[in-house]
């Protein structure tokens, strides 16, 4: 059965104070992204970017992008879409991280000059 | 009034934003496709009757069977069901006026084209060397040919499958009649869903990859580039991400109507109908978990190569299931060897075959063996071409009255689908010999010991080429003299045959009703009416 | 896969009312599709960073060095309240604040022009340092710097070209807002916002992988 979508708030004051409160929140999670950066955390600082990344995402896609109110397939849509995604990455990652690597010395690549248009070529 | 008398002018034709028109225009435009891709398969055969290369030089073979495999996959295969048969047919099974974009429709079919103009071009202008899949460091490094142009040509035909997938999906989620709940849709609905599902998902991830490649061969910078610090392994995980799952886009809507075939001329409704839909999403799912079944040789770590394979064989689950339920639809069916018939079972023939060869090739010590040989090349066109192909013919056959509104001599049909039939076979059972006695593929020249069997293949191609060259012709016939086909000359059940042949523009005089079951049909009830000397449970004429 | 009986069966009572809710479904739905096809073809360019950064942290933290985080979290902050900007153009359509819708996507668009005025500068800048991809690279001798330098400019390159994009979507509907032909009503504003919005969430996630690696010394 189609879901009950939550109604448009009745009061425009209201949802100027909703989406108001959203970008406050915004700004201050990208500041503690930036500040949190300046710590010296190990791989906490990656884990860090990312998890706020996301909670910031999750804002924009929740209140701004109204995906709260709009049908359960669209919601699903999107939800897909980043679900491949990772599929994509985890996967691909089984290759990655159970190969052995056995990099050559690094050498400065002797770098020709890019050549434009058919057959380009070193 | 039929959609086919509102205007005659060109324009009308080039601006129209009727699905119907639209499926015409690509269907006349994949069919020139598919001939010029098969002009190349001819060179390339004609090449492999002898052992030495002495055709053509070893560049040209090697841009000629590029030039047959990007124009195939991306230029036939991928658009033909979808966009041909899912375009005209896809809103009258649902009942529906038009799909749920129709000017985006008509965008699908300009970049198609668009994209389709450059990569001839390409082709044209001196071809590309690649191999249809761009393997770096090759293509972006050292190929002397014209990859940005033919990248560019793929890159916007990938466009186009991305609209009308996003079409497709909108469509069937809010245009479908009242009534008609999921498990009433016929099981091409179900196929054509699935198909978008994937045409959506996996083809960003190519258009991304070949702006890689391009800004690779542009640039001289490496993404995939060890130089650099890059991966050629990083193309083929985003490659193959796309290209395996697109091998389903291929074979998915040939199962869809191969399940609205054969339940027609069996007159006995599809076996396990909704296993059948469950087995399509699965298909559509696992396949987007097998890619690295390509990548065995290439230097993929073990343990990605176990887990590759075991999914790989799962994958093959859902599709035998398909397999088991068409076979069983047959049995204690009134059956009917009419041309779609026959192109239909040609389908489950085959592609059981070219399935089997799949997990043959699954399995990682013996792909060690076949990867790179004939053994290769066979299981996909078993499954591509024995598969597909025979689909989509039947599949014209199938809907050509209602398209048309004329019917084409049965008999020519039916000795047409059987030379095909004997034709492919004939090219390429003996490949699957060839691949396990060794003999690589992309090769011009090989040792003597294989001629015999190379002869046969080339041999089977001419065939195979009567068997295509023959719809032409009395098809053509039907349109300038054909009978007149009735709204629904086999008797089938689906909404699309509820409406006159050619349906008119807008499809429906009065919005249909969603029919209470799907597959209506009842060979035994037909059987005692016809005992009775009375006519058939559903509508027929003599085809 | 949840089955339903019929579309928007339970909806509205009259025809006309049920046809536009149809409608915006329809179109919602479009958008949603379009934007799940971006976030992978985005994503492969992620999928190829997270490649980079896994094999080559110390070249990535090199190069990472080498952008502007000024410049970066300025734009941040500027995409994100552009966002805030169209989801009150948004808001103010579906209460028929007609005025005030076209003046939020003027800003709109006004701020995502400012966005690619720094970008540009920040272009400039890397430019003159040499730290464009190819003959000359700076950081050559540091392996997978370059690597990183080409994800950092094909994502943003790419970013800019679909931000671009967004400006003139944005002025066409600001134009459209007070066109007779109501062309640009509220259910249609929503949709092409989303596609705002999604250029904003693809920069949400470059900012932090671009800019923020490592500044800590």
């Amino acid at each position: 059965m189609k879901d009950k979508p939550e109604p448009a708030p009745k009061d425009f004051a209201a949802a100027v104070r909703g989406l108001a409160a959203t970008w406050v929140a915004l700004i201050a999670l990208m500041l503690a992204s930036l500040g949190s950066a300046y710590l010296n955390l190990g791989v906490g600082n990656v884990v860090a970017g990312l998890v706020i990344a996301t909670i910031k995402t999750a804002l924009v896609v929740w209140f701004f992008m109204a995906l709260r109110r709009a049908s359960a397939m669209t919601r699903i849509a999107g939800a897909v879409g980043l679900a491949t995604l990772i599929l994509l990455m985890a996967l691909s990652f089984a290759d990655y991280a159970t190969r052995a690597r056995a990099p050559a010395r690094w050498q400065s690549p002797q770098q020709l000059a890019p050549a434009l248009g058919v057959g380009a070529q070193r | 009034m039929s959609y086919l008398d509102d205007g005659y002018t060109l324009r009308s034709w080039l601006t129209t934003h009727d699905h119907k028109r639209i499926a015409i225009l690509y269907a006349i435009a994949i069919t020139g496709f598919f001939f010029i891709g098969g002009a190349a398969a001819t060179l390339i055969r004609l090449e492999l009757a002898t052992p030495a290369g002495d055709l053509v030089s070893h560049d040209t073979y090697n841009k000629l069977f590029t030039a047959h495999g990007v124009i195939m996959v991306w230029l036939f295969l991928i658009p033909s069901i979808p966009s041909v048969m899912g375009n005209f047919v896809l809103p009258l099974m649902i009942g529906a006026r038009d799909l749920a974009f129709p000017r985006l429709n008509l965008l699908s079919w300009y970049l198609y084209m668009g994209g389709g103009i450059l990569t001839l071009a390409a082709l044209f202008l001196g071809g590309v060397d690649t191999g249809w899949t761009f393997y770096t460091p090759y293509s972006t490094m050292f190929s002397n040919s014209y990859v940005l142009l033919t990248l560019t040509g793929v890159f916007i035909v990938g466009f186009s499958s991305i609209l009308t997938g996003l079409n497709f999906i909108v469509t069937v989620h809010t245009l479908r009649v009242p009534g008609m709940g999921w498990f009433q849709l016929p099981l091409f609905v179900w196929a054509i869903y699935a198909t978008s599902a994937i045409l959506v998902l996996a083809t960003p991830v190519l258009a991304i990859t070949l702006l890689l490649v391009a800004a690779e061969r542009l640039f001289q910078i490496g993404v995939f580039d060890p130089a650099y610090g890059g991966d050629p392994l990083l193309f083929q995980h985003m490659f193959w991400f796309y290209s395996h799952p697109a091998v389903y886009i291929m074979v998915l809507p040939a199962m869809g109507l191969v399940s609205e075939i054969v339940p027609c001329f069996a007159r006995k409704r599809i076996f396990g109908y909704r296993f059948m839909a469950y087995a399509i999403l699965g298909i559509a799912s696992i396949g987007f978990l097998v890619w690295g079944h390509h990548m065995f040789v290439s230097g993929q770590s073990m343990t990605a190569s176990l887990v590759f394979s075991l999914l790989s064989f799962v994958v093959a689950v859902p599709s035998a299931i398909k397999v088991f339920n068409w076979t069983a639809t047959l049995y204690k069916g009134s059956i009917r060897f009419d041309a779609p018939m026959l192109y239909a079972l040609g389908f489950v023939g085959l592609f059981t075959i070219g399935g089997l060869t799949g997990l043959i090739l699954a399995a990682l010590a013996v792909d060690v063996h076949l990867t790179d040989t004939y053994f290769v090349v066979s299981h996909f066109h078993y499954i591509m071409v024995g598969g597909s192909v025979m689909a989509y013919f039947g599949g014209l056959h199938f809907w050509w009255p209602k398209v048309t509104g004329r019917l084409y001599s049965g008999v020519w049909a039916r000795i047409a689908a059987v030379i095909m039939f004997i034709g492919f076979n004939l090219t390429f059972f003996p490949q699957y010999v060839l691949g396990y006695q060794g003999m690589p593929r992309r090769y011009h020249a090989y040792p003597p010991e294989f001629q015999v069997l190379n002869i046969l293949s080339s041999a089977g191609a001419s065939v195979l080429a009567i068997g295509y060259l023959l719809p032409l012709v009395y098809f053509a016939v039907s349109l300038w003299r054909g009978e007149r086909a009735g709204a629904n000359p086999w008797g089938a059940t689906g909404l699309e045959w509820q409406t006159a042949s050619p349906p008119p523009t807008h499809n429906f005089d009065t919005e249909p009703a969603a029919p209470k079951t799907v597959y209506g049909y009842d060979a035994e009830a037909d059987a005692r009416l016809a005992a009775r000397g009375a006519p058939a449970s559903t509508e027929r004429a003599e085809a | 896969m949840t089955a339903r009986t019929a579309p928007l069966a339970d909806a509205a009572r009259t025809p006309r009312h049920a046809e536009t809710a149809l409608r915006m479904e329809t179109a919602e739905l479009g958008m949603w599709v379009f934007i799940a096809t971006e976030i992978l073809f985005f994503g492969g360019l992620f999928f190829a960073y997270l490649y980079g950064r896994t094999h080559w942290p110390e070249g990535f933290a090199a190069a990472g060095r080498r952008t502007d985080v000024v410049l970066g979290t300025l734009n941040t902050a500027v995409l994100l309240t552009s966002s805030f900007a169209v989801a009150l153009a948004v808001a103010a359509a579906e209460h028929d604040r007609r005025r005030w819708v076209a003046r939020l996507l003027w800003l709109t668009a006004a701020l995502g022009v400012v966005f690619l005025v720094i970008k540009g500068t920040e272009y400039r800048h890397e430019w003159s340092e040499h730290l464009f991809p190819g003959p000359g690279f700076a950081l050559a001798a540091t392996a997978g710097a370059e690597l990183f330098f080409v994800l950092y400019f094909l994502t943003t390159g790419l970013h800019a070209l679909h931000l671009t994009i967004g400006i003139v979507l944005m002025g066409a509907f600001a134009a459209g807002t007070e066109h007779a032909s109501g062309w640009a009503h509220p259910p249609r504003l929503q949709v092409a916002a989303l596609y705002w919005h999604f250029v904003d969430v693809v920069w949400i996630f470059l900012y932090p992988l671009l800019y923020l690696i490592v500044r800590h010394s």
